[in-house]
């Protein structure tokens, strides 16, 4: 036991006098998952843009979706007094205690990607992300042209505790219900997962529902119902099939004819929007309370200037 | 239980006929992909009844899944500029499949020597495997997915293969458990392990077995996942693991060790896959459906014990 707090005492000491050395200051990231496609784009792009900044480091974390170990971890950045925080909520709703935390402590954060429910963000914290309705509306309006505006269409849902895809099934319906030749006949949860988006549609085609066009929350879901087409024997193009994130795969899906549209989620833009605020904050300098970086559409005939941003 | 299966496919067809105006039951594709969509958390189940058979448990199955089907994916890549391998891509598809079950063996294989030679629980020798593959599994490439995989390799995931692979896999276990000495042992341990000892089974020997064959299990249903799925995701199998203990012990496998039947935990397997398209079927909304979900596990296991106690009367 005695060894053992020896050698922790060790431990610790040698933290900190790593961390005692003027080092460039350290910009505490918490994730809500590392192994999600897009917020993996999200993440790099930081470390890209972080690298390209002198005297700025990063320091990542993974929350793994889970609220009270994101907390823990802004906590335990404010204890090492970092030079600000950035935060990509796990939960959205679940924001206000690490408000609190960051600002008790004067460290500024920003909250990236996930906005947070709070009504209005304190002096000092930010948001910088991208309007998920605008997502939604984007791929749904897109595919609503193709099917002359009539039509039954099947929704692929997201985590349902996700902001994003509570929004973006929002969207989806709003932009159903403006025409009147245009009905929602199926809605299910499918995890932003390949497989579960897959499975869905499998279970959906036998049904017999005659479904004209597939609205998915995100590219994996889509791909998955793309998958389930394919097996089915039904030509492409027949059914219509959305996405959002325009990730690399959906990319090679769209110029196969298979996917018929996504919606560009600006990993990039978001990732150096977020870590210019931090810097800028911890210079003192003046940032606006929410930065918006705009979703783009992809079809067609425009997937091609998309596939190294 | 097969009584408690037709129970709940009954109910589904009863209120499918009231929502849908057509049969649940009486559509081939739908039986297929009922079965179909949980083959893979069917195969996890067969490893994990043999483990809970000699009284123990594997968390790390789901996280197992997630590993082999990283290993397995990035072995199995079309020549592309984003091949995690550039010079070993468009090999034929036993060389993926071959690193996907030795990863997976190779997991259990660790897990079986933590429990058998440092007497450590299974509970925690496979819930530091479960996190630790999990990490391993994003480590191995930083998080990014693994897609572009060969036609040869995706075959194995297509239309009803992965059924066919869990319902041969089974059969193969079902024989192996009621037949074969490795069964004999399995029960033999699980039911007093004391005993096993004394007749002089090689008790830690054979615990080293039962977990590497969960593991091996566990990494083919990494290699059918990444393979139906044409990709390699380390978020994959997340919770199968939970999937997989319902299945077995709604099969009617007991925790407390030396009960259980594989035929029990593929019925099992299928009640959950009844449960996700009869949701889906009669459009029960998404907010609803864990609750029912939870409920039915638990009533099913309580309808069965209840019926066996009845039986022994």
């Amino acid at each position: 036991m005695i060894r053992f707090a020896v050698l922790l005492i060790a431990l610790v000491g040698s933290s900190c006098s790593a961390s005692a050395v003027p080092a460039a200051p350290v910009i505490g990231v918490s994730m809500a998952h590392f192994d999600d496609n897009f917020l993996t784009l999200l993440r790099v792009a930081m470390a890209d843009h972080a690298a390209t900044l002198p005297g700025v480091e990063l320091q990542f974390t993974d929350a793994q979706g889970d609220v009270g170990k994101q907390l823990s971890q802004i906590q335990t950045f404010v204890a090492q007094d970092v030079a600000a925080i950035i935060v990509n909520a796990a939960d959205t709703a679940a924001t206000a205690s690490m408000t609190k935390a960051a600002r008790e402590a004067g460290v500024p954060l920003v909250y990236v990607n996930r906005r947070p429910a709070e009504a209005t963000l304190p002096d000092g914290v930010v948001f910088v992300g991208s309007e998920e309705i605008q997502a939604g509306t984007l791929e749904m309006e897109e595919l609503a042209r193709l099917m002359n505006h009539r039509g039954n269409v099947a929704v692929m849902v997201g985590e349902l505790a996700s902001n994003g895809a509570q929004l973006r099934t929002k969207a989806v319906e709003d932009v159903v219900a403006k025409y009147p030749g245009m009905a929602i006949v199926e809605k299910q949860v499918g995890n932003f997962q390949r497989e579960r988006g897959l499975d869905l549609m499998n279970n959906w085609l036998t049904t017999g529902t005659k479904i004209d066009a597939v609205a998915a929350n995100n590219d994996e879901m889509a791909i998955g119902a793309i998958m389930a087409i394919q097996q089915a024997g039904i030509p492409p193009g027949k059914i219509l099939v959305g996405g959002v994130d325009a990730t690399p795969d959906a990319l090679a899906e769209l110029a196969k004819g298979t996917l018929t549209v996504t919606v560009f989620q600006n990993a990039r833009g978001q990732a150096r929007g977020a870590v210019e605020a931090a810097v800028k904050m911890l210079r003192g300098e003046k940032v606006e309370s929410v930065v918006w970086i705009p979703f783009e559409l992809v079809t067609r005939e425009n997937y091609k200037s998309f596939v190294n941003r | 239980m097969l009584l408690v299966l037709v129970g709940i496919a009954l109910l589904f067809e009863a209120i499918g006929w009231s929502v849908r105006g057509a049969s649940f039951l009486f559509n081939g594709q739908r039986l297929l992909v009922m079965v179909l969509q949980v083959s893979i958390i069917g195969l996890l189940a067969i490893g994990m009844t043999q483990v809970i058979l000699t009284g123990g448990i594997d968390l790390s199955s789901g996280s197992v899944v997630a590993l082999s089907a990283m290993m397995a994916a990035s072995l199995a890549q079309t020549p592309s500029a984003r091949a995690v391998f550039p010079a070993l891509t468009d090999l034929p598809f036993v060389v993926p499949v071959a690193a996907g079950l030795a990863t997976g063996a190779l997991a259990g294989l660790v897990n079986g020597s933590l429990i058998a030679y440092t007497g450590i629980p299974p509970f925690i020798a496979t819930l530091g495997m479960m996190v630790s593959a999990r990490g391993l599994a994003r480590y191995y490439t930083k998080g990014q997915p693994i897609s572009m995989l060969t036609d040869g390799y995706t075959r194995i995931g297509e239309g009803a293969r992965p059924v066919v692979i869990f319902l041969v896999t089974a059969l193969v276990f079902h024989v192996l458990l009621r037949h074969t000495r490795y069964g004999k042992y399995t029960y033999a341990i699980g039911a007093n392990p004391q005993a096993a000892r004394v007749s002089g089974i090689r008790v830690n020997r054979h615990l080293l077995r039962v977990y590497t064959v969960a593991g091996l299990l566990a990494g083919l249903g990494g290699v059918v996942t990444s393979a139906r799925a044409a990709s390699g995701q380390a978020g994959m199998g997340v919770s199968y693991e939970l999937d997989a203990i319902a299945a077995a012990v709604i099969g009617g496998t007991s925790l407390s060790g030396g009960v259980g039947r594989i035929a029990g935990t593929v019925i099992g397997t299928v009640i959950l896959g009844i449960m996700t398209s009869g949701f889906t079927f009669i459009g029960l909304d998404a907010y609803i459906q864990d609750i029912v979900k939870g409920a039915v596990i638990v009533l099913a296991v309580v309808a069965d014990r209840y019926r066996h106690r009845a039986s022994h009367v």
